[in-house]
């Protein structure tokens, strides 16, 4: 309370600072929580890939999804591979065939043989309805955030491009990629990616061969990375990718990510910090009488030192949560307005805002030390003179 | 008349194989006044002060020039003199907050002119308080805070200090004022604030520079008898830089200054038991 009266004697002034203060946090806590929800994105991603190899046919030359499709008869000669446990083929595809922007995860639907769902440690459990079997035809089980993008309710029907679906299930949120995907039947996928296909290339397409990649699982004690490798080396024209691959290119995303953070961290701390150590500053020179009074009367160097670090403390404290009240009201008030899109851009996690705080409060305590000890190291004489 | 202040090297300590310290050193002041001699402990001794300040290039003010005064355990003295003659730095000097260029202060037996920085604080909470001629409360704090603030620095906890604050109001009646912020009192009810402040540790001296200065006629009496009756009644040194012929009034001693130097002292002996007549008699020249 006293600290409280001491940090608004001017108050226009002590506004002023905080609001400082508020608005890098506030910057820090909204790029903070879209760094920390691509980070959860590209984590999951990371765990999903990390126990297999994504075999994708040969000429297409990157990692991940392509539309260059191999054929799902390749799958017995991936399995031929030694070391491979199983192998699964399957297909995904952008939800809107235009491809469309969005930020994170692509919107996709995705359709797999189910062959080795039992080896797949990254489970998605339901949050309501029944998961998909490999007899399923027009049947659709949906991610949580596409669920909304396209209002799909359990028992309703949805549109996946030009044909209608029934929804019978949709996933538990993973606040990474399945979020935003939509799974049928390996058939359907195939029935819906066959129909995309120019006519030429109809004629010479068996669509029960269609697939854009398939998995292989290694088996107990085979590194998914060696096996990558075995794989390329054995079969022609195929390209296959361990977990090394995703996670480099998953690295320089978050790379940028957090490269942005630090950059917004750094501009706030010079702004916000500077702005407090003037104003702790012109504190310190305005309360030079009060602080050869606190001396006269026994205050140790160490206690003078101790109110001024606590007041700018408190000065950044203040500003940092209302930073991050800002900060996290404008996420979710953003992620309320692209809900309806399916997008889900930002995560305040807990982890984040405690950082913010406390990077605020870092922040003023480091701001104040300059004059915290210019305050105590004043001859209490010369403050007492001082009219 | 015989002004008189003197010393004696006798007292505790300096006995035959006593650990003789020049750092410590326990004398006695006699004091010789019309009704008699006085003797006493010495409190306050200060010897040949000199402090220059150097305003820029050959451009001085010597505001002490070898001031020498002593003062015993117990005594209300006011120091008077010219505006400029050096009053308060000697005071400031008395009371630790400045360091004279040479010369020797002793305070309670103790040599005090060079102490370090932590060895200063501690004085000046355990044995030293002040009283200003701008009262000097911090403004955001209650009067119980404002009192209770040295008791705290003093290392007491939060809740003794309050407690020495309130019974340290009280003594200067003004505790139904304790919760009071300083823009909502008078300057008088701010004084005595001051002194209750001053007096939190139980000092052994009470250091005023100018304590009436800023007070009506009213006002400055109630904070003169104030600090009488303290004086009195708990033996508190107090030592009283000021202007005001009725502080001086009040005190036993009044020591003039002029150019620096101590150039007279007026001594008198009050009795406890005879304060109030005391003042209405004229004072010694
Ligand atoms: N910090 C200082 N810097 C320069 N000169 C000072 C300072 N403090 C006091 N003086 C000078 O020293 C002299 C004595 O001052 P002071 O002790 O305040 O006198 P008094 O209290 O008797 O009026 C004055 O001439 C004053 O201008
Ligand atoms: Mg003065």
């Amino acid at each position: 309370m006293r600290m409280f009266r001491n940090v608004f004697r001017r108050k226009m002034r002590a506004f002023l600072t905080i609001f400082g203060i508020t608005i890098g946090v506030f910057a820090l806590v909204v790029m903070g929580s879209m760094a920390e929800k691509i980070n959860l994105l590209i984590d999951g991603g990371t765990r999903y890939y990390s126990d297999k190899v994504v075999v994708t046919d040969g000429s297409a030359g990157t990692a991940g999804f392509t539309m260059t499709p191999i054929g799902v008869g390749r799958v017995a000669e991936v399995e031929s591979v030694p070391g491979v446990a199983r192998a699964t083929a399957g297909i995904w595809m952008l939800l809107d065939e235009n491809g469309g922007m969005s930020m994170g995860v692509p919107q996709g639907i995705v359709g797999n043989d189910m062959r080795a769902i039992d080896l797949e440690s990254f489970k998605l459990t339901m949050k309501e309805g029944r998961d998909l079997t490999t007899a399923d035809r027009g049947v659709a089980v949906v991610g949580c955030d596409i669920a909304k993008a396209l209002n799909a309710k359990v028992g309703g029907t949805i549109d996946l491009r030009g044909k209608p679906f029934k929804v019978v299930g949709i996933y538990e949120k993973t606040l990474t990629a399945p979020d935003n995907t939509v799974a049928v039947s390996l058939y359907d996928a195939q029935q819906l990616m066959y129909a995309q296909l120019p006519d030429i290339i109809q004629k010479q397409i068996d669509p029960n061969q269609l697939a854009t990649s398939i998995t292989a699982y290694p088996q107990p004690g085979v590194d998914a990375d060696q096996l990558a490798a075995t794989i390329e080396g054995t079969l022609p024209n195929v390209t296959a990718s361990g977990p090394q691959v995703f996670v480099d290119q998953f690295k320089s995303m978050t790379k940028i990510f957090n490269s942005i953070i630090f950059g917004v961290a750094l501009i706030s701390l010079l702004v916000g910090g500077l702005s407090v150590v003037n104003t702790m500053t012109m504190s310190v020179l305005e309360r030079t009488r009060e602080i050869g009074i606190r001396k006269a009367i026994g205050a140790s160097h160490r206690q003078i030192v101790g109110q001024f670090l606590g007041e700018s403390a408190f000065i950044g404290f203040l500003g940092g949560a209302t930073g991050l009240l800002l900060g996290y009201v404008v996420s979710i008030v953003a992620n309320m307005l692209m809900e309806s899109s399916g997008t889900v851009l930002f995560l305040t996690t807990p982890r984040l805002a405690i950082g913010a705080v406390a990077f605020a409060i870092v922040l003023g305590v480091a701001s104040g030390f300059y004059p915290s000890f210019h305050a105590a190291r004043l001859k209490p004489v010369l403050a007492l003179r001082y009219e | 008349m015989a002004p008189g202040t003197s010393d004696t090297g006798a007292a505790g300590g300096q006995g035959a194989g006593a650990p003789s310290d020049s750092r410590t050193r326990h004398t006695r002041l006699i004091i010789e006044t019309e009704e008699g001699t006085k003797t006493m402990k010495t409190i306050v001794s200060v010897k040949s002060l000199n402090k220059r300040y150097e305003l820029g290039k050959d451009n001085y003010v010597d505001a002490l020039r070898g001031a020498t005064v002593n003062i015993g355990s117990g005594e209300m003295v006011a120091i008077m003199g010219p505006s400029g003659c050096g009053k308060s730095t000697m005071l400031h000097m008395m009371g630790c907050l400045d360091t004279p260029d040479s010369g020797e202060i002793w305070l309670n037996g103790r040599r005090v002119d060079d102490l370090s920085t932590r060895a200063t604080t501690k004085l000046l909470r355990e044995e030293i308080g002040f009283i200003f001629q701008g009262f000097n409360l911090v403004s955001t704090m209650t009067a119980l805070d404002n009192v209770a603030l040295a008791a705290q620095y003093a290392g007491k906890s939060r809740r003794e200090s309050q407690t020495m604050a309130r019974e340290a109001l009280e003594a200067v009646g003004l505790a139904e004022r304790a919760a009071h912020r300083p823009s909502e009192l008078s300057g008088g009810q701010q004084q005595r604030v001051a002194i209750a402040r001053a007096l939190v540790n139980k000092p052994a001296v009470i250091m005023g520079d100018e304590p009436t200065g800023n007070l009506d006629t009213a006002s400055s009496a109630e904070v003169i008898d104030m600090m009488r009756e303290i004086n009195l009644l708990t033996g508190t040194t107090f030592i009283l830089v000021t202007h005001d012929p009725d502080v001086a009034a009040a005190c036993d001693r009044v020591i003039h200054m002029r150019d620096g130097v101590v150039t007279d002292d007026t001594s008198r002996l009050v009795a406890a038991a005879a304060r109030d007549a005391e003042r209405d008699l004229e004072r010694v020249a």
